[in-house]
């Protein structure tokens, strides 16, 4: 009967060993009561206790500042470790805002693991420290941004000019005029945000004249061209210049080709509004090198996706790594929250409701964001394994012959049966922006088109011999009653509406060099040349299957 | 001023306070301090709380093969459950999405609330366990028998409450473990749609749909469905959890105290003895008039007292220390492994595999055959077979021994090879070649409703059964070799739905295989 009593003694003994590890574990072993204890400040210390910033309207609980003590709300000029210094100087106040709006993490977690996110089932693992500026996608919307090149040649111009030498921008440049109390010139970090003024060009000459000294030494008139890339500059000044560059490589790639992004882009590809968002533990790791981080994936991903996607569709990004990091970090940025109207910044509300776009409406612009994803940033195609080679629609001996309003309707309503979608429509492209990208290729080739007295439809010739043609020469390519094959669909409406007979019966003549498109004027060792009366049966042909099938 | 009384009314004043607290011990204990055996005894049958027990206890039941403590281990989990549940309403909050946040906050910040929710979570667990372990000693030492069948029918009703106070408390954390396990749960409870729709009634009579209605209180799991199983978590089922428990307790005492052989009394002289206690030889002052109009046995009655001992302090000696046990075990598991909280809930993105908490993942599995017999049949199947057990085995060889009666032993050990294999050997079968469905794909629902894996592994037990019963000419043989099965029916499934069903339920070898999603 002894055993009993021993029993109790012994598991008594044992809970209560047991619940005073538990005390002790919870009253001392807290990392946050071990920083909180580091830490030193002249003012003192405030208690030792949980601190945290609320914003119920934000849904903003952190509990982050229990060890990050400098950034907490009150508290300053703390000294000790590194965890406790204050927050660089922001724009947003950390304490109404909170730190997970900006940077992800678990905010009502205390412990570093949790809080950071680098947990089990936590989905919104906070953004490493070199992509911090992604946060700012959580609420905002870069307006306007313009291609890759143009913006770089944008900053290269506001450098070039010296413009740093009074300006400040994003914490660089600018001189202090202690006489005059502040800087030389105002701090543009904002621009894009604010707006500037408009007429900033004649002031400064005026004041380079009147004043004299460093101003007329420093101030020289600036050039048309360059005044317009200072613009591109000034309105993109946002406060968070590098993840606006990154974002002109996202327009430079063409993305939107096959990707919506609030509302605008392609629907082969899913919607990146919150590609930001990933859930790490819904991700396969397994084809990524390096640790479990959303951003590692997402990388190789843009690298090479089928190796992460499984079936997945999307086409490698062949870019260099700068290139792929900038990607990377863009899409990390893509993470909208809802937000109470309170909180909806400016741009949000341009972009979301009024349908101000995000991309500059240049053609080189709106080539490098819709098109370039396909048709190659050079506009000479691309062939990509698996896939349908895409045409090289810059080609100057396509553009030689291509009727405008061909161009226009294709863009406008797509190829039926191809890849390529019609994007006149509310979340693709408006009618003066599919002129714009028109021009852009023109440009591109720099081939202007022929003129054509000739009637749209003037051809009017044998379709029995053109069918008998079709089948012995092009037939091969172009598949039986022009269905398509290896060469493009010849059947298709839309080319056929767009297509005038001059295009037709010039493409057959002339080929289209670097293509499988040879021109049928010249004989080749496997096949005869065709006479002008041949090219114009076989254009017949075509146009009798109009009626048809698409 | 006069005196009054014989005595200065303030100086009396004074003494009565001065002799408060001794008279306020006086009072509470009105035998005085219980230091010997016999004012113990008067002190044990007088407390409200105490008087459950017996006067006297038997060696019997003290030895610890007896019953291992499960019974007090399972009451010892389910006071933690409502120590740490009550402290944890304090916080809680049952609506969508704020119901997590006030998890994290319990978790993050609540002064050691992460402790106690831990602690509340791993004791429901153990609750869950003690109370199946307890079912099976209370089989295996055929200690339903004779007085004891209602309670051991009461027992039965405490674990079907103590499951669906598991169950219901599984949805509270609102994550996405706890939304998909429930909306499984809330599928299973509409399984009787499976039978409806093959006959084309659903439409008129929908048993299932109701069913499933009056537990989610909407068509999906939401607030409703919350706030349902919250009400019912923290104050219906702990009611009527209690009220059970309260029957449960008093008829172990008005059925004769625990079950034990006829010669315990010779067992236990043969043992060796570590101590003496001396025996009830004054005449006891307790008359038995009132016990006299009490119906049945009552434990003094006709029997001698010999070999018994003062419940106070020995049996509560045996009761506290398992009860101090199964604390220490609760609090290790809660010092070592946290509570599960996955996600916030998020109807939009299913888990794959939803898994419904680990007990019904057998029930799960046999879903996964036939809803409506792995949710309602067997179940059904199992729970009236386990209640009828002492109604249908009147015998009396065996009472109080381990694994007593026919057979003994040795069946119980065929019966789990038997058990082990059969689970094992049709869930084999099922998983490398599939079942009719896939043979033959225009077959009717109803006849996979009535042959799917589950209701032949239900058949073969109730064969084997049926065949030691003949075997051993005996009703307790066959319910040796029932209960056997379904325990290892019951662990076979629990671990194949626990640990090798992977997405969309298909089998895996380790989660290391399983294809992205």
């Amino acid at each position: 009967m002894k055993k009993n009593k021993y029993l109790l003694l012994l598991s008594s003994l044992v809970t209560l060993v047991l619940l005073a590890a538990a005390a002790i574990e919870e009253n001392f072993f807290r990392e946050w009561r071990r920083i909180q204890r580091s830490a030193r400040s002249d003012s003192g210390i405030a208690a030792l206790q949980l601190r945290q910033i609320v914003n119920p309207s934000l849904k903003v609980a952190d509990r982050c500042v229990s060890c990050h003590l400098g950034m907490a709300p009150g508290e300053s000029l703390v000294r000790g470790a590194d965890v406790l210094r204050p927050h660089k100087p922001v724009v947003h106040d950390p304490s109404e805002f909170g730190c997970t709006i900006c940077h992800g993490g678990q905010g009502q977690a205390t412990f570093k693991e949790d809080a950071h996110g680098q947990v089990e089932f936590w989905p919104e693992p906070m953004l490493p420290r070199e992509m911090s500026w992604a946060g700012c996608g959580s609420c905002h919307v870069a307006l306007g941004v313009p291609s890759q090149t143009t913006l770089r040649r944008a900053e290269l111009a506001f450098e070039r000019l010296d413009c740093y030498a009074c300006h400040r921008v994003d914490s660089r440049g600018g001189t202090i005029r202690p006489d005059r109390g502040g800087m030389e010139g105002p701090d543009l970090s904002f621009t894009g945000l604010r707006g500037w003024d408009g007429a900033w060009h004649e002031k400064h000459a005026k004041k380079a004249a009147s004043e004299g000294g460093a101003w007329r030494k420093s101030f020289s008139p600036v050039s048309e061209e360059d005044q317009r890339l200072l613009e591109v500059f000034l309105r993109t000044r946002v406060g968070a210049s590098s993840l606006v560059r990154a974002k002109s490589v996202f327009l430079s790639a063409g993305c939107l080709g096959c990707h919506r992004v609030n509302g605008v882009g392609g629907d082969d590809g899913p919607e990146l509004n919150a590609a930001g968002l990933k859930d790490p533990g819904r991700l396969i790791f397994a084809g990524v090198p390096g640790g479990r981080q959303v951003s590692a994936w997402m990388a190789e991903h843009l690298r090479s996706p089928v190796s992460v996607v499984a079936g997945s569709l999307m086409p490698p990004v062949l870019l260099p790594e700068e290139d792929i990091r900038q990607l990377t970090f863009f899409t990390m940025s893509l993470r909208a929250r809802e937000l109470p109207d309170r909180y909806l910044p400016r741009d949000r509300v341009r972009a979301v409701r009024f349908g101000e776009r995000e991309f500059s409406t240049d053609g080189e612009t709106l080539y490098g964001a819709f098109c370039a994803g396909c048709h190659g940033s050079d506009g000479m195609g691309r062939r990509l394994p698996g896939l349908i080679s895409f045409p090289s629609v810059a080609h100057p001996d396509f553009l030689a012959i291509a009727p405008e309003e061909l161009m226009q309707r294709t863009i406008e309503e797509g190829r039926p049966g191809r890849r390529m979608p019609g994007w006149l429509k509310p979340e693709g492209l408006r009618p003066e922006e599919i002129r714009t990208v028109v021009a852009h290729l023109r440009r591109l080739g720099g081939v202007a088109p022929e003129p054509d007295p000739r009637p749209r439809r003037w051809v009017s010739s044998d379709v029995e011999l053109g069918r008998r043609l079709f089948e012995s020469y092009c037939r091969g390519c172009h598949g039986p009653e022009g269905r398509g094959g290896e060469g493009p669909a010849l059947n298709n409406k839309v080319l056929l509406a767009g297509a005038t007979d001059t295009y037709l019966v010039e493409t057959i003549r002339r080929g289209r060099r670097g293509t499988a498109m040879g021109g049928f004027a010249e004989p080749t060792p496997v096949r005869p040349a065709l006479s002008q009366a041949e090219i114009e049966a076989i254009v017949s042909f075509l146009r009798s299957l109009e009626g048809g099938s698409s | 001023m006069p005196a009054i009384g014989t005595k200065d009314a303030l100086t009396e004043f004074r003494e009565n306070l001065r002799a408060a607290p001794k008279r306020i011990l006086e009072t509470a204990f009105r035998t005085g301090l219980p230091t010997t055996d016999r004012s113990r005894s008067t002190f044990v049958f007088g407390n409200v709380f105490l008087h459950l027990h017996s006067v006297r206890t038997h060696r019997w039941s003290l030895r610890w093969l007896t019953t291992a403590g499960l019974g007090i281990a399972t009451l010892a989990a389910f006071l933690i459950t409502l120590v740490t549940g009550v402290l944890l309403m304090f916080y809680y909050k049952p609506y969508p999405e704020v119901a997590y946040q006030s998890i994290k906050d319990i978790h993050f910040v609540v002064p050691t609330g992460r402790f106690i929710r831990n602690l509340h979570r791993w004791a429901a667990n153990v609750m869950v366990v003690t109370v199946i372990l307890h079912m099976a000693r209370v089989f295996y030492t055929a200690a339903y028998r004779r007085p004891r069948e209602y309670n051991w029918l009461i027992g039965i009703a405490l674990l079907v409450v103590t499951l669906a106070l598991s169950f219901t408390g599984y949805l509270l954390p609102w994550d996405q473990l706890a939304y998909w396990a429930i909306t499984i749960g809330a599928n299973i409870a509409q399984s009787p749609r499976e039978v409806t729709d093959a006959l084309g009634i659903t439409e008129w009579f929908d048993p299932g749909g109701l069913q499933r209605l009056l537990l989610l209180g909407s068509d999906t799991v939401g607030e409703e469905a919350l706030i349902r199983f919250y009400l019912l978590h923290v104050m219906l089922l702990p009611l009527v959890l209690a009220a059970l428990l309260a029957v449960h307790f008093w008829r172990v005492r008005k059925d004769g105290g625990l079950a034990r052989p006829d010669d315990a009394d010779d067992i236990l002289a043969r043992e060796r003895r570590e101590e003496t206690y001396p025996v009830f030889t004054e005449q006891p002052q307790k008359t038995y008039h009132l016990a006299a109009i009490v119906r049945g046995r009552t434990p003094a009655v006709g029997r001698g007292p010999e070999n018994t001992v003062p419940s106070m302090p020995h049996l509560f000696y045996a009761e506290f220390g398992v009860l101090m046990l199964t604390v220490a075990v609760c609090l290790l598991l809660s010092l070592l492994w946290d509570a599960p909280l996955k996600e916030l809930a998020n109807p939009n993105v299913p888990e794959n595999p939803a898994k419904a908490p680990w007990y019904f993942l057998g029930l799960q599995e046999m879903v996964s055959f036939s809803a409506f017999m792995g949710g309602i049949g067997v179940p059904t199947i199992v729970l009236i077979g386990l209640g009828l057990i002492p109604y249908l085995d009147r015998e009396a060889e065996g009472t109080g021994r381990w694994f007593g009666g026919p057979g003994g032993w040795p069946l119980v050990r065929l019966s789990l090879l038997f058990g082990f294999a059969a689970a094992l050997g049709v869930e084999a079968f099922a998983i490398r070649f599939g079942w009719l469905r896939e043979w033959f794909p225009n077959i009717h629902q109803l006849a996979i409703t009535v042959f799917n894996p589950g209701t032949v592994l239900t058949a073969l037990y109730a064969a084997f059964s049926i065949w030691a019963m003949k075997r051993h000419n005996s009703t307790r043989a066959g319910a040796l070799a029932l209960f056997t099965c379904f325990l290892c029916g019951f662990t076979v499934l629990t671990v194949i739905g626990t640990y090798f069903r992977g997405p969309n339920w298909e089998f895996f070898w380790s989660p290391a295989d399983w294809p992205g999603h």
